[in-house]
């Protein structure tokens, strides 16, 4: 069985070199073709992008716009859609994920793109979303217009499936034409997503375009961002350097680096009814994509003083991986991925052997480890796939301060905590640098319209073009009605 | 737990569970007949699947509700292998387990409990009728019938389905009185929602969520939950017992 992935509007498949990428992480070896551009015709295909995003999508409005994302998001989530069977059938052979935590996943995720939802996420930005379509007044006088490029780079990650849809869609929204680069791991779902935009809109599918190389191919990459009005990019601080590096100085370039995220347990949540309901709240979180995700907990801070001390909760969190490894099977691990979570667990080990209390959990298939500590431990990311740790502390008020060094590093925080608790903690969560705060069992299913590391997903790529209140009042003099 | 020489009968085992004890059964060295109706690809590739594992196995087409055909299922499987060791009473009429779509008792007529007891419990009846002339000439032998936990606990009322269940307990209560004297075994496993099987395909996932709350263990049965106790039973660490029910539902229901 071989697929293809890629979109590539008005460019003919032959006139394409293509590669075989090989997946066997999914019990069943699979063939993926992806397109490799000359850098001429990736220069030609950023001209003519550029140009049906002026001449079509720039003319539509951005109800149009969502209208169309929302049929084919609609179709994404029928589950008779040829896009809907393939995707469950192909990606959990592409990952390696298990079959059901993607059907799930992908549903809860798309969701998040119909059109009441992508309303919000342009409310969220836009206090008046009209500014997108034509010049409105401004609270500060005269009037602006937001204008997306005409041209976005996107240079996606492959650690969750889907994920490239976020900014892909950002950019349809602000009437951008794009050109998204997929990586290996997963180079299907938005080279899916782009043809199915095609299908109900041939128009709005010449706007944009979905490519491959292979990472680190310094000519294909300089070849887009040399065209890029904007160039929003995944990935670890190395590969954002050098991308960044490479951007010409008049584009902008938007970065989004990797994150560790936490869990916070309070006493209040740690009594006999609520603790199990916690911890298999928790457990969700750790489970999904296998903590892939930037908002993925690696360590969950519980506080003592509850019915249910951290040690037994750490206990009923590896019992609870345990069960979700019958339900959602972790995936076969790389050699490099296992090697990560035995180096983990090895330093988990050293430290437990000078503290009494500590604990390494893990299950008989080796799938999930769970490690428990009641030392002053800072935050370190954990050894992913299903590795987590768990730290004891006398109150919640006091992990603000141990995480603050990692402000570069923080996003999303699962709090299990009373009202007064969630407000306060907030507010010194915030100030060290965290972005998000959400529930447990929802770290990694952020809302519509969320603020991805803090930042405004629709605002960061539009810019402004201001008529102010001096042009206009200078105009009346011109009038043919001036006294 | 060694089966090496013993003859399996394992009746709708292509798929779900009835696949998932085939194989278990095969992975401790039992020859299997993977008895199918419809589905002979799936059922070769458990046979296959059998045969990797280290048993033996051939696939036998018949449908259970046929007297004739488990006749001739019982007639092959002699002439191949010359005894029957245990017979697992699995298959059962399709049905879906999908609450939100469910028949209420008004939407029901007989002919949906006729469908069910038909399935569940004629199919047995047959079954066993069929096979007791060759467990009795050896005095041994161990029948186990799939049940359900639904029995004792209705979590959805699915009526023509369980209702069918609990007369296949009372069958079991009664044929294990008579043949104890006989040195053959019956008893029951009442497995509860075990998934993903593709009858429980169409459960919500908050269906799942509301059960994994209110069972000890925390989750939902896999096929494979179901093999340990059906093997139990199949086996002579067994083998003082007969008319019991092992409930497999991770503590959800208790007796």
């Amino acid at each position: 069985m071989e697929l293809k992935a890629g979109y590539l509007p008005g460019i003919k498949a032959d006139n394409v070199d293509w590669q075989t990428l090989t997946y066997d992480r999914g019990g069943q070896a699979i063939d993926v073709s992806v397109p490799l551009l000359s850098e001429e015709q990736m220069k030609d295909l950023s001209a003519r992008i550029k140009e049906a995003s002026q001449q079509y999508l720039k003319s539509l409005t951005v109800s149009d716009i969502t209208a169309t994302i929302d049929a084919a998001v609609a179709r994404l989530l029928d589950r008779k859609d040829t896009y809907r069977q393939q995707s469950e059938e192909y990606l959990p052979l592409i990952t390696g994920y298990d079959a059901e935590m993607i059907r799930l996943g992908l549903t809860g995720y798309l969701k998040n793109f119909r059109q009441p939802e992508l309303r919000r996420f342009i409310a969220e930005d836009f206090m008046n979303p009209k500014i997108l379509d034509e010049f409105q007044p401004l609270p500060k006088g005269g009037y602006g217009k937001a204008y997306g490029p005409d041209l976005i780079a996107h240079i996606w990650a492959g650690n969750v499936p889907g994920l490239p849809l976020w900014s892909l869609i950002s950019g349809l929204l602000v009437k951008a034409g794009n050109i998204g680069k997929v990586a290996s791991a997963e180079p299907l779902m938005a080279s899916w997503f782009a043809r199915l935009i095609a299908e109900i809109d041939p128009e709005l599918g010449k706007c944009l375009a979905v490519v491959w190389w292979k990472g680190g191919d310094v000519d294909q990459e300089q070849a887009l961002l040399n065209q890029a009005d904007l160039v929003v990019a995944y990935g670890n601080n190395d590969t954002l350097q050098q991308i960044r590096d490479r951007t010409p100085i008049t584009t902008r370039c938007l970065t989004y680096s990797h994150k560790v995220s936490f869990g916070m347990i309070s006493r209040a949540a740690l009594d006999t009814g609520k603790a199990w309901e916690v911890a298999h709240q928790a457990a969700y979180d750790i489970v999904r994509y296998d903590q892939q995700g930037c908002y993925s907990p690696h360590v969950f801070f519980i506080e003592q003083g509850g019915a249910v001390t951290p040690q037994e909760f750490a206990q009923f969190i590896a019992n609870e991986l345990d069960c979700f490894e019958e339900k959602f099977p972790r995936r076969a691990l790389t050699i490099e991925e296992a090697g990560d979570v035995a180096a983990w667990r090895q330093s988990e080990e050293m430290k437990s052997f000078s503290e009494g209390n500590a604990a390494i959990m893990s299950g008989a298939s080796g799938a999930w480890i769970v490690a428990y500590s009641e030392a002053e431990e800072d935050l370190v990311p954990s050894g992913l796939n299903r590795t987590a740790k768990i730290i004891a502390v006398n109150q919640l008020d006091d992990v603000p301060a141990r995480i603050a060094p990692y402000k570069a590093f923080l996003q999303t925080v699962g709090i299990a905590g009373p009202p007064e608790e969630l407000h306060r903690l907030a507010g010194l969560l915030g100030a060290v640098g965290v972005t998000r705060i959400s529930a447990l069992e929802h770290m990694t299913s952020p809302e519509a319209g969320w603020h991805h590391d803090g930042r405004f997903n629709l605002l960061d790529l539009v810019t402004m073009t201001e008529v102010e209140r001096s042009a206009e009042t200078a105009a009346e003099a011109y009038s043919n009605y001036v006294d | 737990m060694n089966f090496d020489g013993k003859i399996i009968v394992v009746t709708g085992s292509s798929r779900g569970i009835g696949a998932a004890i085939a194989k278990a059964f095969a992975s401790e060295g039992a020859t299997v007949i993977v008895n199918y109706v419809q589905n002979a690809s799936a059922a070769n590739g458990i046979v296959t699947a059998c045969k990797e594992a280290g048993g033996d196995a051939i696939a036998i087409q018949a449908d259970v509700t046929s007297g004739e055909q488990i006749q001739a299922l019982v007639d092959q499987t002699l002439m191949d292998f010359a005894k029957i060791d245990v017979v697992v009473n699995n298959a059962f009429k399709p049905y879906t387990f999908d609450p939100d779509n469910r028949k209420q008792f008004a939407d029901l007529d007989w002919q949906d409990y006729q469908g069910q007891l038909d399935g569940a419990l004629f199919s047995t009846y047959t079954m066993c009728q069929t096979v007791l002339p060759a467990l009795k000439k050896r005095t041994q032998g161990s029948i186990i019938n799939i049940a359900s936990d639904l029995v004792a606990r209705p979590t959805i009322p699915y009526h023509d389905y369980t209702t069918a269940k609990s007369a296949l307990i009372g069958f079991s209560r009664n044929l294990a009185a008579e043949l104890g004297p006989l040195g053959i075994r019956v008893n029951c496993v009442a497995p509860g929602l075990v998934y993903p099987t593709d009858a429980s395909r169409q459960t919500k996932e908050r269906i799942k969520e509301m059960i994994i709350a209110q069972t000890p263990m925390r989750r939902i049965a896999s096929p494979e939950d179901v093999t340990g106790p059906v093997m139990f039973l199949a086996s002579d660490w067994s083998r003082f017992m007969t008319g019991q029910t092992l409930y497999v539902d991770g503590g959800l229901v208790m007796k």
